[in-house]
């Protein structure tokens, strides 16, 4: 008995996965849509899909950092105080004093930053492969206001240690926020919790950093990766029909119209490159 | 209204999914290791670079530059050059509607899963990045440097010195530049390309995102004391900044 054998051919492990390990194609099937997490996914995805090169993996290792951020954040959430005179010797005392604390600051900071970059990323990976284009119009939407509350989420951790770079990062901020016509003020005091940065400001800032936040992200992300589904998953390539077959015979049915030459080439310098791959 | 729907001509395309292959294993498989490439990459960086942290916040004492993090500089560079409510919210506000607005205006399916969709795409893409980069450099160093007088530096001050109100070099001549600018480049790529609806909307994204590259590389690596245009090697470390 080989070691995967031994390691899946038990009862406790098909007490988990009911099929063993998933060697045929039925049990491929089956353990997408038998499991929580791999039920996400669709069961079989066209090959083009697949390739590093055209998704670059990106809104994927964008909900990567977002489990990275939710595991280190509770993390320092056990040993960081929300209050203006203890968030920054809380932060001082994370650094030094716990175990793994300036490692899990370190990650939670580097994983925050990764994360702003990739999902600016996956967005223009979806913008140039025109993966927008119906039925996708309202995904692109969702991603649009998913990028601003991750903007949200990075800025409004910025302050939370509260040193010289947070406070006065906050103070350009509010002011931006101050400037807005006719409602500045309001945003202003709304923003801050007053009229100055202060308790009330940390207090309304980790408070939208550590639940509401997140909460919008995840009920957000899984309305994004539901419309991916819905919409007929990852975008495949979409070719205009040549100009002969739009003219109008009333039945094109299964004699379906030629490529172009110019997508026909197209497609046959994918394949080549498939091949080669 | 289903009389409506059947006018609307229906776009002939071809769909090209190709060949099919199980998520088990060939997508989980990807997935995984990318997963961990990423967390092992993260980790190495956690153990070698720390996060920075100041001194304590201090209302009495403002560093000198005060920057916001780093994916808000290149707002904050607008901030120089603008009113802070143009900066702030509205260029802001109007790029995001603007961004989700993208599939209502281009509404063809053809070109969809195809990098740049055509083969004019890719050139049109990077003649775009060029031309926003030229032209955000050229005015950046323009408003830094322009004699206005007295020492004084800018197109603001120098318009106000031949006697235009502050709402012209404010707000006025920065909505003529961002509008001129994209609306010249749409011009430019319909003229030069013959481009359809995608290609001109790939030349209006490649500007917003090289705005955006540009502006926040200035904003963050040549912006020193004073927020003075400088080297990136001549502005060095935050104040303050905690050995450990
Ligand atoms: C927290 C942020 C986000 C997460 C976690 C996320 C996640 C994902 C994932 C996992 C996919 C599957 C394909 C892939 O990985 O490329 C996807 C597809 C997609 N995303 Fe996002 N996304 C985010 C933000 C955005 C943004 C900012 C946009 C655009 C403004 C966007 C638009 C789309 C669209 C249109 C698709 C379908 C792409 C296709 O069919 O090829 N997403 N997203």
């Amino acid at each position: 008995m080989g070691l995967r054998e031994k390691l899946t051919n038990n009862r406790f492990f098909k007490s988990i996965y009911r099929e063993g390990y998933p060697d045929t194609d039925r049990k491929r099937v089956l353990v997408i849509i038998n499991s929580l997490a791999l039920h996400l996914h669709p069961v079989r995805i066209p090959k083009k899909a697949l390739k590093v090169s055209y998704t670059w993996g990106l809104g994927g290792l964008s909900i990567w950092m977002f489990v990275i951020l939710t595991i280190t954040g509770v993390f320092l959430m056990f040993y960081y105080i929300p209050s203006v005179k203890d968030a920054w010797w809380s932060i001082i005392n994370i650094n030094t004093n716990v175990y793994f604390g300036a490692f899990m600051r370190n990650m939670h900071r580097w994983a925050a930053h990764a994360m702003v970059i990739l999902v600016l990323l996956h967005m223009t990976r979806v913008f140039y492969t025109g993966s927008y284009k119906p039925p996708r119009e309202f995904n692109w939407v969702l991603g649009v206001v998913l990028l601003t509350v991750t903007f949200l989420l990075s800025f409004t951790g910025y302050l939370l240690p509260w040193d010289q770079l947070a406070y006065w990062a906050i103070t350009v901020g509010a002011e931006m926020g101050g400037s807005t016509p006719l409602i500045g003020k309001q945003i202003n005091v709304a923003l801050l919790g007053g009229y100055q940065i202060g308790q009330s400001t940390l207090i309304r800032w980790y408070t939208l950093h550590v639940i509401f936040l997140p909460l919008t992200l995840i009920v957000l992300v899984s309305m994004h990766f539901w419309r991916v589904r819905k919409d007929g998953n990852i975008s495949t390539p979409v070719y205009p029909a040549p100009v002969e077959a739009t003219a109008g015979s009333p039945a094109d049915g299964d004699g379906a119209p030629e490529p172009s030459d110019e997508a026909a080439e197209e497609a046959s310098g994918e394949a080549e490159e498939q091949a080669e791959s | 209204m289903a009389r409506v729907m059947q006018h609307e001509e229906e776009e002939k395309v071809i769909e090209d999914p190709g060949e099919r292959v199980h998520v088990w294993p060939h997508l989980v498989s990807i997935e995984l290791v990318g997963a961990l490439i990423y967390l092992l990459a993260l980790s190495l960086m956690s153990i070698f670079i720390r996060a920075p942290l100041v001194d304590l916040a201090n209302p009495e004492v403002t560093p000198n530059p005060a920057k916001a993090p780093w994916y808000f500089l290149g707002l904050q560079e607008l901030l120089l050059h603008m009113h802070p409510a143009l900066a702030g919210v509205i260029v802001p506000g109007a790029v995001l509607i603007l961004l989700a607005a993208i599939p209502y205006i281009d509404r063809t399916r053809a070109g969809t899963g195809i990098w740049f969709s055509t083969p004019k795409g890719l050139p049109i893409t990077k003649f775009s990045a060029v031309y926003t980069a030229v032209w955000v450099v050229g005015l950046v160093l323009l408003d830094e440097y322009l004699p206005a007088g007295e020492g004084a530096h800018g197109i603001s001050p120098l318009l106000e010195l031949y006697g235009f109100p502050p709402a012209v070099g404010d707000i006025f001549v920065p909505l003529v530049f961002m509008t001129f600018i994209p609306w010249s480049l749409a011009v430019i790529v319909k003229r030069r390309w013959n481009a359809n609806t995608r290609e001109i909307i790939i030349a209006l994204y490649t500007f917003f995102l090289a705005s955006f590259v540009v502006l926040t590389i200035i904003g963050t690596a040549f912006r020193g004391h004073s927020m003075q245009l400088m080297w990136p090697w001549e502005i060095g470390a935050p104040e303050g900044l905690m050995e450990r």
